[in-house]
């Protein structure tokens, strides 16, 4: 496996992870681990973005992909 | 009229009597009624008990009794509930048995308590060695309330410092294959939520014996067949697992790529996991 190909299966699961913090969020009943829950989900977007940026400049540089 | 009707009608009716005096009398527990309410409970039961198998006595005598004791005890008890004066003087006032680990024999002598007593009291509350305990105080009801010393303390979360997440009770939402609104609502779920949930465990409402869902929104269910076995939720623990899989890799490719840019932004984003997985662990545990 190439490491553009582990970057983008760790960027999916990213996504994955983010989808389901939001689905807790919104349904958990506590108010404190509802803002637990939305901030880690702000910190996960937060490393989805750098990821995302990073499979485009990994698949610039293995045109072959 | 034959005897034995007046004494089923009598039974009836002082059955009724006494079931609302009782009830109006409050719903203490046995042991936690003093002395007091205790005596006045039997005389109580001793009035309906002699005039329910004698037909002979005047039945007017037995209501005028059974009034009499019920009216002052429920007096003396709203009274009490307004006066701490007054509460002292009919409930009494707990007595301290052992204060900063020293046993305090005046008192033990005073509430007419023996040293066996006193031992006997402590191993009612899993305590062997009396120099184990910090402070000891007898209740009025009779019972000996102990706070062990520190050391002997069962640990706590706090001691430990330990994050843990609040959790709300549990409500029980599926009954003998039912569902059961009001706890749903109560959890701002609705019926959908719960088939989809069923739906993913695999099973029919009618064969679920008793659902429960935590504040968190995940069932929990016990099947009528229990052959078939229902998975644990796997929802968070999954989550949890996959964030430090996440993380695992950023470190891996932080040590794996050549490009010092990269391995910058790796090394920033491997970090922030690390953080989030700190911050979301008490909640997904």
């Amino acid at each position: 496996m190439t490491v553009g190909s582990q970057v983008k299966g760790c960027y999916s699961s990213i996504k994955s992870v983010e989808a389901s913090l939001e689905i807790l969020a919104n349904k958990v009943q506590d108010e404190q681990a509802k803002q637990v829950f939305e901030q880690v989900e702000q910190i996960i977007s937060d490393v989805k973005q750098d990821l995302h940026y990073q499979v485009i400049e990994l698949s610039k540089q293995e045109p072959q992909y | 009229m034959p005897e034995w009707i007046i004494v089923i009608l009598r039974s009836l009716t002082l059955i009724a009597l006494l079931f609302f005096m009782i009830k109006w009398l409050g719903t203490k527990q046995l042991s936690q009624l003093n002395i007091f309410e205790t005596i006045s409970g039997i005389v109580l039961g001793g009035i309906a008990a002699i005039h329910t198998i004698d037909p002979n006595t005047n039945f007017v005598y037995a209501a005028i009794g059974m009034i009499i004791w019920f009216i002052v005890p429920y007096g003396v008890e709203k009274i009490a509930l307004k006066s701490k004066s007054f509460r002292d003087f009919t409930e009494g006032k707990s007595t301290v048995f052992i204060q900063d680990g020293k046993i305090m024999e005046d008192n033990l002598k005073k509430e007419g308590y023996s040293t066996d007593d006193l031992l006997e009291k402590l191993r009612d509350n899993n305590i062997f060695l009396a120099s184990d305990v910090e402070f000891a105080v007898l209740e009025p009801s009779g019972s000996l309330s102990v706070l062990p010393k520190r050391e002997n303390l069962p640990l706590t979360a706090k001691d430990l410092g330990i994050n843990l997440s609040p959790k709300k009770e549990p409500q029980t939402v599926i009954m003998d294959g039912k569902v059961l609104l009001e706890p749903l609502a109560n959890l701002s779920l609705n019926t959908n939520w719960l088939e989809t949930e069923l739906d993913k465990l695999n099973v029919a409402i009618e064969n679920v014996f008793l659902g429960q869902a935590d504040s968190d929104g995940q069932l929990f269910v016990d099947l009528f067949d229990d052959h078939i076995a229902v998975p644990a939720p796997t929802e968070m623990p999954l989550l949890l697992a996959t964030m430090k899989k996440c993380q695992a890799d950023l470190e891996l490719f932080t040590l794996a790529t050549e490009n010092h840019e990269s391995k910058e932004i790796y090394r920033r984003n491997s970090e922030k996991m690390q953080q989030a997985i700190d911050l979301i662990y008490p909640y997904l545990k």
